[in-house]
């Protein structure tokens, strides 16, 4: 998968994105009531990455967060999880379906 | 032959250590009749300050001139009892230790009753010995107040401006035409961001102006002899200047060099490859753009571990396997400059991190937070899928498989690459052929003790310091430094050092001169004298460990090691054997 430097980019100028601060420890993945094992992390890592291909290939999952806070609770980073999903999909709404 | 002497012999229970295994009192009854013997007691413990006290008084109400302790090993209590006997008024010398500890009871606990026949055997051997002992005086020496620092980088800066301020004189030899080591390069550091410049410049500043420093710049050391606390060196410019010194200590502090890529490692020869100290000496963030060599940067990798941390293989037949503790934290820390350079509304630039783990212990770790949280990727490649690097169109291409998104292979184009090199010792075969230092075998200065005497030598009086030693960072290096001063200048500030006189002695009349000693001994502690109309051989007292070679090639016999003459071991032996024979 080659990375797209504008998207990440783009992720890093996008407001309230801090998942820079993740320290990939999967704990996050591991108490997601939704049980997607890209939720949140490894999505996480896919945006900072630029790898817009992985993205693309989850976008339903980027939508199907319940924004629960649960992982947030857990994230011993300290990073504004359910923030970071919710500026996700406005970057996701303004690049793949243009609502924006 | 021994009746004349007067000995005192005390046993040591060891509390049961001993006692439990050997029979004490049938040793002390055993050895009583030897001759010269005229105490011979036991002791709950010998060591105790009771038991001192008693033997102390025994040593001056018997007027011994020779005393045996049977106790546990000398490693442990050697010195006590050396410091027993000169405060009861006898010679330290004509002290024998007797290891009954840890050669009969610990040895033998299946046995009692041979390894009490063993302890007496050795406590006579002792006696036989203690017999023939001679008062001994320890040879001191006069120290020179002066320093040599080899090399003015950070450490060595920082080691001879804090010996000048203890008052002693500090010659400051540095090989390269400029002080200040690779730190003089350097642009703002971790953790506080005070730049290398600034940091070299003010230690400069300092030592030009200190009346008891003088630098040598261009110039290295050619010469020494003498030994520790009484060292004669000569200091030779690159013009062919000749300096003698009279010094009584040497810091070593000759840094380190950086680890060179070999050709196609990692990429290392395409345009666009550096190195960490050439991204350091090129890269440049005024004006709000990230630049190399006058070139804009929109994206950097930064490969990690390049020269560090490595394993034997086909390619890399001798590998550095240590880390190099300074590159993760100096490359972080560029990181987070170049993310604050954005934060303030500078150039985006895309920056990726692939490491093997990230080692900015310490303080440290804010940087690695800063950087992180500042946007810089971080991502982990495993010892055996190292990242490679390619030519694109345009810039260039680093492929890698990252852990931590399922082993995805990541293609991350890039304008420029940097290679985070480690550091590797420096070359330096004829300074190391002056001092006779040897260099561990990664290649680093040797220290004694890597805890416990981590800045001292084989060579006593010269001390090393810095990342000459082993991979550190400044704050360690100036750490170093400064343990180094600190052991110089306890040495010098006493004003002389007292040698110990277990040393090889020579018998004037028996020697011939046929320099079979002089080319055995690897100390240079054997000279040429003459005496009484021939010529002789003579010890340099100063420059003699006591090590022996000299004494089985001699082919008068005229030699002997003072506390381990050939009279005193072959009298041990008969002493050690009678018994057996008696049995």
């Amino acid at each position: 998968m080659r990375m797209s430097t504008r998207l990440a980019a783009e992720a890093k100028r996008a407001p309230g994105f801090d998942a820079q601060a993740c320290m990939s420890c999967g704990v996050c993945t591991a108490v997601c009531p939704m049980g997607y094992e890209v939720l949140p992390r490894s999505l996480f890592r896919m945006v900072l990455l630029g790898l817009e291909e992985g993205v693309r290939e989850h976008l339903p999952k980027i939508y199907s967060c319940l924004l629960c806070r649960m992982c947030e609770a857990n994230c011993p980073a300290g990073v504004r999880i359910a923030e970071n999903v919710r500026s996700l999909r406005t970057l996701v709404n303004r690049r793949e379906f243009k609502l924006t | 032959m021994a009746a004349h002497r007067r000995i005192g012999v005390f046993v040591c229970h060891c509390g049961g250590n001993i006692s439990d295994h050997v029979d004490v009192k049938s040793v002390a009854d055993a050895v009583a009749s030897e001759p010269g013997v005229v105490v011979s007691k036991t002791h709950t413990f010998t060591c105790s300050d009771a038991a001192q006290q008693e033997m102390i008084a025994d040593i001056r109400n018997e007027k011994l001139d020779g005393l045996v302790i049977a106790s546990c090993s000398p490693k442990l209590h050697l010195f006590t009892f050396r410091g027993m006997a000169e405060r009861a008024g006898i010679n330290p010398y004509q002290y024998v230790h007797v290891n009954l500890r840890e050669q009969c009871s610990w040895a033998h606990t299946d046995d009692p009753g041979g390894a009490t026949r063993k302890g007496a055997a050795l406590v006579r051997a002792g006696i036989a010995k203690a017999a023939l002992s001679r008062s001994l005086h320890a040879l001191r020496v006069k120290t020179a107040p002066c320093v040599l620092v080899i090399g003015a980088g950070i450490s060595g800066l920082r080691a001879a401006l804090a010996l000048a301020d203890l008052g002693l004189e500090v010659h400051l030899a540095e090989q390269a035409d400029e002080p200040g080591g690779a730190v003089r390069r350097w642009g703002p550091l971790a953790p506080d961001g005070q730049s290398g410049r600034e940091v070299v410049g003010g230690l400069l500043a300092r030592v030009r102006a200190h009346p008891r420093v003088t630098l040598h710049t261009a110039t290295g050391l050619v010469a020494k002899s003498g030994s520790i606390g009484d060292f004669h060196l000569t200091l030779r410019s690159a013009g062919g200047a000749e300096t003698a010194l009279h010094a009584g200590a040497i810091v070593v502090a000759t840094g380190f060099d950086s680890y060179e890529p070999k050709p196609g490692e990692f990429g290392r020869g395409l345009e666009g490859v550096v190195t960490l100290p050439e991204f350091r000496d090129g890269a440049d963030l005024q004006g709000g753009t990230l630049t190399f060599r006058n070139r804009t940067v929109k994206s950097v990798a930064f490969i990690y571990c390049v020269g560090s941390r490595q394993s034997e293989s086909e390619t890399c037949p001798s590998p550095n396997a240590w880390c190099s503790r300074f590159c993760c934290t100096a490359a972080t820390h560029l990181a987070a400059q170049i993310a604050a350079q954005e934060a303030r509304g500078g150039a985006a630039v895309t920056q990726v991190h692939l490491y093997r783990d990230i080692r900015t212990y310490g303080h440290n770790e804010r940087v690695y937070e800063e950087a992180r949280r500042g946007g810089a990727l971080f991502l982990r490649y495993g010892d055996g899928t190292p990242p490679t690097v390619e030519r694109a169109d345009p810039g260039l291409l680093v492929k890698v498989k990252d852990e931590l998104t399922g082993d995805a292979e990541i293609e991350i184009p890039a304008d420029l690459v940097v290679l985070v090199t480690g550091m590797v010792p420096r070359s330096n075969p004829g300074l190391m052929d002056v001092l006779k230092l040897p260099v561990s075998k990664d290649g680093f200065l040797g220290e004694i003790h890597i805890k416990l005497r981590p800045v001292e030598t084989v060579i006593d009086g010269v001390f090393i310091a810095g990342a000459a030693q082993s991979p550190k960072s400044m704050a360690e290096s100036v750490g170093s430094a400064l343990a180094a001063v600190a052991k110089a200048g306890a040495l010098l500030k006493k004003g002389y050092v007292d040698l110990e006189p277990l040393i090889a002695r020579v018998d004037a009349d028996r020697c011939l001169w046929c320099d079979e000693c002089l080319k055995a001994c690897p100390y240079g502690a054997i000279e040429k004298v003459p005496c009484g109309g021939k010529e002789i051989a003579q010890v340099v007292a100063s420059q003699c460990k006591g090590e022996g070679a000299c004494v089985p090639v001699c082919p008068h016999g005229a030699l002997d090691i003072e506390g381990y003459t050939d009279a005193q071991i072959t009298a041990m032996i008969d002493a050690g054997i009678r018994g057996e024979a008696v049995r």
